[in-house]
């Protein structure tokens, strides 16, 4: 037990020395709190007066306090009480390497935890508790059985389900060729002890496109690709292993379970993303999303090795996904998107045999607003799904064709479709509607007062149609963001706070880099925002956010229009023909079926 | 390098607010900042300009996607080491 003496150096501020002592008491030390406004000398008189072993004095006001502490210290020095007490020193305005230069025996700033004084008082080091906050991965599906709550959405979608069914049943792909060839020759365990890739790359070049077939013939790369060098992996090496020493994580939930708050990365170096990742999840990020370039999903194949990418976007590589996966937090949630592209058969393999634990899949979106020709997305949409439900890979069915101006009604139309066919394939999918302030709602003005009722409509749209985990991306807010720091962190934050008001599972966040365009996204400008999420998750706690009655209105104007679109859908009587005729989103709405993979599906053998 | 600048991750951001008359010449003040201080890959992030003057971030990159980062490598290699 220590006598420790408590003395605000300041007119009247004292609530964070009352909090100290009373964990100081609770700690079975004596404690003396002395009143607000004394001078100096009556301060340094009272520590002598009752032979105090500790002075805790703070601060709060910022003026002057370099020359007050000072003052202090000297004081203290001529009276003799440095020879019998040691002083520390807090406070809003007190900064530890100003206390160290001033000579004081301890410094504690902004934050300061009352463990941290005991340690000081008790003479004992201070070491944080690397698992103060423990998390575990949340399977966010959990829970949920799919159920229809409509059921006129139901029959129909289990009508068009039966038409994508029948119509892949006999065709096959470059992309499903290679993904069979990953699923069956590649032994996850023999190559990471080295062992090779078995007989996969007997085959796998002669289904691969240009880029990646004259890698495997002649070892050429990808012309904006390096590989990293023998001293950079090394240096990965130690720098992950000090980082994980000292790693520690936050929560952001503040008293709630959900959401549950995933940001991406993909600066296109995997030792960049690996630092950035860190940063997250140190700062509370729950799970993390890989983006991959965007010349990666109009390629047939992945390249291999260990890459670094001068561009936006991180390379599919085994040893790139390797790296990454190998650097994750035990709880970080990992998603490998695989919504679009000549690969997203092979992504859901490879992602699943190196450890991810989500994916991406969607064959409207994938088809109308990423480039991807429609019929060859729908057979390897269709595996991909196959092999998510194989491996065990809930993916979320993102409706990111909204931002080109497809109808809310029209893209969640396309995502229950994927959804439902994904239920009956045995499959656990996510849906994913935005959080936005999208064309469609620009044009006809349904945020002209808050970005609240259309956003919480859509949620209460879905949640009226089937039982079925919901995470808002990607990110909350797109749209809403500007290139200014604080703007961009508060739009999130605030999107954040909807989404947790309406319950939902998950988020994907942005960066406060977001909006802007000029360079990649930096390590604080993911911080910013993680930090305004949970200052907002603070603010919230279990309090309510209340839609306007045009939620309400907004919500059954949905659910007709996805109503309708599947009525056409089922018209047409071909879903492939129905996503060339913008049934799902037309080209007027900015909906373009894609041509990468034109004409390369076949029919099985 | 100096030491401290080999331990940024990838970007340095200076904000601060100008006095002067227009963004233009804001985000001319604070481009010539970051050059004067020695950094080449510099830009705008953010500026916003009201009568008093202009509030802007600027920002260097130390260290863009696929460099090599002083932050990771050793002493030995020339590195900040860690």
């Amino acid at each position: 037990m220590s006598r420790v003496l408590l003395a605000p150096l300041d007119p009247v501020h004292d609530i964070g020395l009352k909090m100290i002592a009373r964990g100081l008491e609770e700690a079975g030390h004596e404690t003396v709190l002395l009143p607000p406004d004394l001078t100096p000398e009556e301060i340094v008189s009272q520590a002598l007066v009752k032979e105090a072993q500790t002075l805790l004095i703070s601060r709060t006001l910022g003026y002057g306090v370099a020359e007050l502490l000072a003052r202090f210290i000297d004081l203290a020095d001529a009276a003799g009480l440095r020879e019998k007490a040691r002083i520390g020193i807090g406070g809003m305005a007190v900064r530890r390497e100003l206390a160290a230069e001033l000579g004081f025996d301890a410094g504690f700033g902004p934050g300061t935890t009352v463990e941290e004084v005991a340690c000081f008082v008790e003479r004992r080091e201070y070491v944080p508790d690397p698992t103060r906050t423990h998390k575990e991965k949340a399977d966010m599906t959990a829970g949920y059985d799919y159920g229809y709550r409509h059921p006129g959405i139901a029959a129909k979608l289990a009508g068009i389900s039966a038409l994508i069914m029948d119509w892949v049943k006999d065709k096959t792909s470059p992309g499903v060729e290679r993904a069979r060839l990953r699923d069956e020759l590649w032994d996850v365990k023999r190559w990471r002890s080295r062992e090779g890739n078995g007989a996969l790359f007997d085959h796998y070049p002669a289904l691969c496109g240009d880029v990646p077939r004259k890698f495997y013939e002649s070892g050429e790369l990808h012309p904006k690709t390096r590989r990293f060098t023998k001293d950079e992996v090394t240096g990965l090496e130690n720098y992950l292993a000090e980082a994980k020493a000292r790693m520690s994580v936050l929560k952001l939930q503040h008293t709630r379970r959900r959401p549950l708050v995933f940001n991406q990365y993909g600066t296109g170096c995997p030792f960049m993303d690996i630092g950035h990742i860190l940063a997250s999840e140190a700062w509370g990020a729950d799970g993390v999303v890989h983006f991959d370039p965007s010349w990666g999903a109009r390629t047939e194949g992945f390249l291999d090795g260990f890459l670094t990418h001068q561009e936006d976007g991180t390379v599919i590589t085994a040893a790139n996904l390797n790296r990454i996966g190998a650097g994750l937090e035990k709880s970080t949630l990992w998603q490998v998107r695989a919504h679009r592209g000549l690969n997203t058969p092979e992504t859901v393999v490879l992602a699943a045999k190196l450890g991810a634990d989500l994916t991406k899949i969607n064959i409207c979106y994938g088809s109308l607003g990423a480039g991807t020709d429609p019929e060859r997305l729908t057979v390897d949409g269709y595996h991909a799904i196959l092999y998510a439900k194989k491996y065990n890979l809930p993916f979320d069915v993102v409706t990111n064709e909204e931002l080109a101006g497809v109808p809310a009604h029209k893209a969640f139309a396309g995502m229950l479709i994927v959804a439902d066919l994904a239920v009956r394939l045995g499959a656990r999918p996510i849906l994913q509607p935005l959080f936005a302030y999208s064309p469609e709602v620009m044009i006809h003005g349904l945020m002209e007062d808050n970005y609240i009722d259309f956003n919480a409509a859509k949620v209460q749209a879905l949640r009226g149609i089937v039982n079925a985990p919901i995470w808002p991306g990607a990110p909350i807010g797109f749209l809403t963001h500007t290139e200014d720091r604080v703007q961009s962190a508060m739009a999130t934050a605030l999107h954040a706070c909807l989404a947790a008001a309406l319950e939902v599972d998950a988020i994907s966040i942005a960066s406060t880099d977001e909006a802007y365009s000029g360079g990649p996204i930096s390590a604080p400008a993911k911080v910013d925002t993680l930090r305004a999420v949970q200052e907002c998750f603070r603010f919230l706690g279990q309090a309510a956010i209340t839609p306007t009655a045009k939620a309400d209105d907004y919500a059954a104007a949905i659910t007709d229009g996805i109503e309708r679109v599947l009525d056409e859908v089922l018209r047409t009587g071909d879903f492939v023909a129905a996503l060339h005729a913008g049934v799902l989103g037309s080209r007027e709405e900015g909906a373009y079926p894609g041509r990468a993979g034109k004409d390369t599906v076949r029919t099985a053998k | 390098m100096d030491k401290a600048l080999e331990r940024v991750m990838d970007a340095l951001d200076v904000e601060t607010f100008f006095v002067c008359g227009s963004e233009e010449a804001g985000r001319n003040y604070m481009l010539g900042l970051l050059k004067g201080f020695g950094f080449k890959d510099v830009d705008i992030v953010f500026a916003q300009y009201e009568g008093p003057g202009v509030r802007v971030r600027g920002r260097a990159y130390v260290y863009r996607p696929a460099d090599r980062y002083r932050w990771l490598l050793t002493e030995a290699d020339g590195g900040a080491g860690r």
